[in-house]
């Protein structure tokens, strides 16, 4: 394959890409519009067939008119490599430029959806830290172009030796781990996504319909259901294990389609992350970029021995929502956890250090504000309501509350060496973050009154990426490692992106 | 390498040992205005609530809500002259720290290598008491940024200075 695309003058994208242009197009008008699809079929015996010419008429112009625009934003979008800067021309009426330096890009994706698979062209993402928007979308590029150009971007400054070392990956999940994967995960969290998206479902159907006046209907309808359905316990029971059976398929399907064939490769400077069944993407993630990484594990994953390793950059702190952009590796066993470590920094050096639990206080404060809380919910429910019974499930409840917080406290420590910080937390999950002290951005120390009796102090260290938070160490600690990292920040000569 | 502390403790500069100063006494002349702005307008709402509409129900409790009204502004008053002394900041060769807080204590330092952009700004009142705030941005999260308020114009304009010319070198 011929790799010398130098992309130093402006160039389009591969002519096959109106097509993926077009087809994005009209999936967007199809999301906003389904439902009226839906009413037309509903209702096709009353529609005239003069009517029915006009709406055939209508739709055939909307697709002409979007394939119209899918060519015209094809032949305006331009782009060039110069300097080291990704230089993009768009916009059909509102034209706009952006270049960006190549050491401010924080990751390139590399993305095929069934369209883009079929017709053998790939689409490219380009982010920053700068906007909570993807910078740059490239719909459609041939092959060889996409290879050429991940060349470019990720081998900045790298000699071509690394070549050979890119053939055999740091980490392969095969079916089999996906499926342990699947079935570890946090299913309870795949059925709120799954309700969630119904009730989206759901408002936008309610929402058509009250529109035409017809909403009494959808709702008499629910009664009805809801009526029959409460009637039955047998049919609860069912409906139960129908949700679990649901949640379990919705993980499987969630994992499966993220996840599948997940390769991390490792390059001198950067790591390269391909997964997905449908939609193929493939990210390249520069080391340097990366903030810190967070290995969390549940106690079934920690039963099966694997876990999962995120990976954060920095970001605006806009971006909280864009929770899709994390980048996530699945099913990592430990020696693939530690490798990738120190792949990024010397994780060794934190093996001499002394594991720091919190102090007990931590504990006094958790426990009182539980208590503090089922107190408030308890006696409103009670002077409302006037019932009694929560009172009871509440004192079954205490037992596993108590559980839950002595578990958190267990996982609550911190270890610390000349250069690396590692912070444990966690309820169910737990949660292990590493980073490396220079990329700090800035030290708070907090301490409440009653923290100041026992002489506790909760630290915060803020990074790029987000805050992490030591909760009530002694301040003697607290101060030693204030000064430490600030040392350590103001001394390094290192860029922490 | 052990445990870092045993051996570092002694070299590392050490924050608790930084003389911190106070910031501008005239400050607490901005706090305590504002804070009378806002107050006489929630009396102003609270009286004609009283007076207009709720009448025949409140009439017995009348005495009684001014007063928890009248408490919690003075309560909020002294709160501010305790808080108002513990309000400090330090400038070092390599960064700025500032303290606060009565109930929760709090110390921020932001080392200047990691400054994005500094700001000054200035309240009505403020200006007409010849004083800034000075806020310090750095990358991620904005919510945790430093922010000094009454500091007079001249000594804010020289940190933003000072910040600026040790941003640029590193």
């Amino acid at each position: 394959m011929n790799h010398n695309y130098s992309f130093s003058e402006f160039s389009r994208q591969s002519s096959k890409g109106v097509l993926v242009i077009y087809g994005d197009i009209l999936l967007k008008i199809v999301k906003q519009t389904w439902v009226l699809f839906f009413l037309f079929v509903s209702r096709i015996s009353e529609i005239s067939e003069v009517q029915s010419t006009y709406i055939y008429l209508g739709v055939f112009v909307v697709f002409m008119f979007s394939l119209g625009r899918a060519y015209l934003s094809y032949r305006n979008f331009k782009f060039k490599i110069v300097d080291h800067q990704f230089v993009l021309k768009k916009g059909i009426i509102k034209k706009s430029n952006t270049s960006i330096a190549f050491d401010r890009i924080q990751n390139i994706n590399f993305k095929q959806n069934l369209i883009q698979q079929f017709i053998n062209v790939y689409g490219v993402s380009i982010e920053t830290a700068g906007s909570n928007k993807t910078e740059i979308v490239i719909k459609a590029l041939s092959h060889s172009k996409a290879l050429a150009l991940k060349e470019l971007i990720s081998t900045v400054a790298v000699s071509s030796e690394t070549s050979q070392e890119q053939q055999k990956p740091l980490l392969k999940i095969k079916i089999g781990e996906l499926l342990k994967v699947s079935l570890t995960e946090n299913h309870f969290r795949s059925l709120l996504v799954l309700i969630a998206l119904l009730i989206g479902f759901f408002q936008q159907i309610e929402h058509v319909l009250e529109g035409l006046g017809r909403k009494e209907f959808l709702d008499d309808y629910l009664n009805q259901s809801t009526e029959a359905v409460l009637g039955s316990i047998l049919l609860i029971v069912v409906l139960f294990l129908g949700v679990v059976l649901v949640s379990i398929f919705s993980s499987f399907i969630r994992v499966f389609l993220r996840h599948f064939n997940l390769v991390l490769f490792v390059k001198k400077e950067a790591f390269e992350i391909n997964q997905g069944l449908l939609t193929k993407k493939s990210v390249v993630l520069k080391k340097q970029k990366v903030q810190s990484i967070t290995v969390s594990s549940n106690p079934f994953k920690r039963w099966v021995g694997i876990s999962y390793v995120v990976f954060k950059q920095a970001m605006s702190g806009k971006m909280k929502n864009k929770k899709d952009k994390v980048i996530k590796i699945v099913g990592c066993e430990h020696d693939q956890v530690n490798l990738i470590k120190n792949h990024l920094f010397d994780s060794g050096q934190l093996d001499a250090s002394q594991k720091h639990y919190t102090d007990s206080y931590y504990k006094t404060r958790i426990l009182f504000l539980t208590s503090i809380i089922l107190l408030v919910i308890n006696s409103s429910i009670f002077l409302i309501f006037d019932i009694l019974d929560l009172l009871f499930i509440t004192l079954l409840l205490m037992p596993l509350c108590y559980f839950l917080i002595h578990k958190k406290i267990k996982k609550t420590f911190y270890k610390i060496s000349t250069n690396l910080l590692l912070v444990g937390k966690g309820l169910v999950d737990t949660h292990h973050t590493y980073f490396q002290l220079f990329k700090v951005q800035n030290v708070t120390m907090k301490q409440t009154i009653f923290q100041q009796r026992r002489d506790v102090v909760d630290l915060i260290l803020q990074t790029a990426s987000g805050k992490i938070r030591i909760p009530c160490m002694p301040s003697k600690n607290a101060t030693e490692i204030y000064n430490h990292i600030l040392f350590n920040v103001e001394t390094s000569k290192q860029s922490w992106m | 390498m052990s445990e870092f502390k045993n051996n570092t403790i002694s070299e590392l500069p050490d924050i608790t040992k930084v003389e911190f100063t106070k910031v501008d006494r005239n400050y607490l002349k901005v706090l305590l205005i504002n804070f009378f702005l806002v107050f006489i307008l929630l009396f102003v709402v609270l009286s004609f609530l009283i007076n207009k509409e709720l009448v025949e129900e409140t009439s017995d409790y009348t005495g009684l809500v001014y007063s928890i009204f009248f408490i919690i502004g003075l309560a909020i008053i002294t709160f501010y002259i305790i808080g108002f002394s513990k309000r400090k900041y330090a400038l070092r060769d390599n960064d700025i720290s500032y303290k606060s807080g009565v109930f929760v204590k709090t110390m921020t330092t932001v080392p200047f290598s990691r400054i994005q952009h500094v700001e000054i700004d200035q309240g009505p009142i403020s200006r007409f008491l010849g004083l800034s705030s000075l806020t310090v941005f750095t990358a991620g999260d904005s919510s945790s940024d430093l922010e000094i308020s009454g500091i007079k114009n001249e000594q804010a304009l020289k940190i933003k200075e000072f910040i600026s010319a040790k941003v640029h070198e590193s």
